[in-house]
């Protein structure tokens, strides 16, 4: 069965897979940040959208996973490849030991200590502890993929490595949404009372989500870096912090086409609109509060009833 | 072990000041309905929410097979068989009403932490395994046609249907029904009646706060009645019905809206 929004998947994976024969290098470079900005979104989303977790330092965690490759691979000379892993388990292993802590305060409280995580991460990194980020320059320099003699070092590399950086994590969403793991995030989210009575522990499935983020943001951090050969605290501030966050509101929570939407207008339009300058920004504010009263939702909003055909069946 | 399945013992509930529940004992046999009856604001509700683990009692014990549950935290209750509706019905509303009752199955599914994030053959099998029994439940529970349908959307009596198919779904030992007939039509009440009786021989024990009293009358095999938290009469329901601590504390409560 061919629905709708199965054929707009299929013409944007076309599009999507072919974009670098049609674009010049700038704009190959705004594909391939969309595409990694994409899977920070999704990885956002997962604990914003689907476990209703207020968080907004999930820039620390695409940060944790930039800066590791750039420091295995600069500071102590690992082949980019060989940092991938640690680029994916260092963020979630951080993301476990900083927010188990936090995971019982309620959403207003739990969103200013994820604040504050990020902002104590960018100082760390803009300070040069242990002499390894950098400091406010952060790391040039990066490598690139090397593979049986074979270097994986253009633009269209970079690209079509995000691409497939993308596919896996969608794979992941996919996997996700149909398994009990998402289903009970969404129930905590829905109501975490009525979730908590079926026996469903809301620790262990906040804590989840943020481990499973923080991986995916992580392995995009280390997408990052090589992409632009450098690291640099900014990149990682709160204010990137909360575009992730309003990706996800603006475009619609848990809901893939949403999340891809939103990183298109919060990250891909301003760069159409760069001849207005900073203007631009002005036009995103009015864009996301206009967004917020009409479809408060989001652009896509989630559609649940995702379930197996036999039991739709009998239902009108 | 010991004779009963569920044993409350002196339980107290304090509120700031205010005593919820004073010195409240109770004993549950396995495969019973008991029905659990008083006034307005005579600390019912409390009760069901010190045995889910919503609150934790100041005083007393709850004891589920002989052991003591009290304080321990609400999802783990419901991992020991105790499942629960709620007086003030809480679905997932927009989610459909097969995702809702899929809740149900959560305790019972064996997906692994990594299914999460990658499906394995195990995986499918346990997949299918409980949505077939959420079609079995939405069969019994005559939702088959709103399988579809966001929670929120459907009646009242619907809505309470799902509610309990989503606790039953979990295979309970002990289903908790806070006031099941509130807000149903007179048709509707008699099918919740005959589904509960279809639940406790299915060989599941039922407790019910119910303010339908001629349905409770009907149903229970063991009545406690609660006025200002405490206990005040208990027995069969001939027994309670006619106490006349139980007439007065009705009367005296203006306890109009339960025919309403
Ligand atoms: N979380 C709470 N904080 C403070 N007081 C509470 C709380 N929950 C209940 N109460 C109070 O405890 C008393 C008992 O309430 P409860 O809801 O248990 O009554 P009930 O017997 O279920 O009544 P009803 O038949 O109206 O549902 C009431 O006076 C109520 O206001
Ligand atoms: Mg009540």
């Amino acid at each position: 069965m061919m629905n709708k929004t199965g054929l707009i998947a299929l013409l944007l994976l076309g599009f999507a897979g072919l974009y670098p024969l049609f674009v010049d290098s700038a704009w190959l470079a705004v594909g391939t940040t969309f595409l990694v900005f994409a899977c920070v979104a999704f990885s956002q989303d997962i604990i914003l959208g689907r476990a209703g977790v207020f968080h907004m330092g999930h820039a620390m965690f695409f940060g944790l996973g930039a800066y590791t490759t750039a420091i295995l691979n600069v500071q102590f000379g690992w082949a980019i490849l060989a940092t991938w892993i640690p680029s994916v388990v260092i963020p979630m292993a951080c993301a476990f030991a900083l927010v188990a802590p936090i995971i019982h305060l309620r959403g207003d409280y739990l969103l200013v200590a994820t604040i504050g995580f990020n902002i104590i991460f960018i100082q760390i990194l803009e300070n040069d502890v242990f002499g390894l980020t950098g400091g406010p320059n952060g790391l040039f320099g990066i490598d690139v993929v090397h593979v049986f003699g074979y270097d994986f070092s253009s633009q269209i590399h970079m690209y079509y490595m995000a691409f497939i950086l993308l596919g896996i994590t969608l794979f992941i969403m996919r996997s996700l949404d149909r398994s009990k793991f998402g289903r009970a995030m969404f129930y905590i989210h829905k109501d975490d009372i009525a979730a908590q009575s079926m026996g469903i522990s809301l620790r262990y499935y906040k804590l989840y989500a943020f481990i499973l983020g923080a991986g995916i943001a992580g392995a995009a951090g280390s997408m990052f870096s090589v992409q632009y050969s450098a690291v640099s605290p900014e990149a990682f501030n709160v204010t990137q912090s909360i575009m992730f966050f309003t990706i996800v509101l603006v475009g619609g929570s848990a809901s893939l086409p949403g999340v891809l939407i939103g990183t298109f207008v919060m990250f891909v339009l301003p760069e159409v609109f760069r001849e207005f300058e900073t203007a631009r920004y002005l036009v995103f504010g009015v864009a996301m509060i206009l967004t917020m009263i009409l479809r408060p939702r989001g652009i896509w909003p989630v559609k649940f009833g995702n379930i197996p055909s036999f039991l739709k069946k009998g239902a009108k | 072990m010991s004779e009963y399945l569920l044993e409350i013992q002196n339980v107290s509930k304090l509120f700031s000041g205010l005593v919820a529940i004073d010195n409240l004992s109770m004993k549950v046999k396995k495969g019973q309905i008991y029905g659990i009856i008083g006034p307005n604001g005579a600390g019912k509700t409390t009760l069901f929410n010190c045995i889910t683990g919503i609150y934790t009692p100041e005083i007393g014990q709850i004891l589920w097979k002989g052991k003591d549950i009290k304080g321990i935290s609400p999802y783990k209750i419901a991992g020991l068989g105790i499942l629960r509706t709620f007086q003030t019905i809480r679905l997932f509303s927009e989610m459909s009403v097969a995702e809702n009752i899929m809740s149900g199955r959560h305790i019972k599914s064996k997906q692994r932490w990594y299914n999460g994030i990658i499906p394995t053959p195990a995986y499918f099998k346990d997949e299918k395994y409980q949505w077939t029994k959420v079609g079995e439940l939405m069969e019994f529970f005559n939702l088959s046609l709103y399988a579809t349908t966001p929670a929120g959307d459907l009646s009242y009596g619907i809505q309470r249907r799902i509610e309990m198919a989503r606790a039953l779904a979990a295979e309970p030992e002990l289903l908790i029904l806070d006031e099941p007939a509130a807000g149903l039509n007179e048709n509707e009440t008699i099918e919740l009646t005959e589904m509960i009786r279809k639940i406790q021989a299915m060989g599941v024990t039922i407790m019910m706060i119910e303010h339908d009293m001629e349905m409770v009358m009907s149903l229970s095999e063991y009545i406690t009645v609660i006025n200002f938290g405490a206990k005040i009469s208990e027995g069969v329901p001939s027994f309670v019905q006619a106490d006349p601590k139980v007439v007065e504390a009705y009367i005296g409560s203006d306890e109009e809206d339960e025919d309403a």
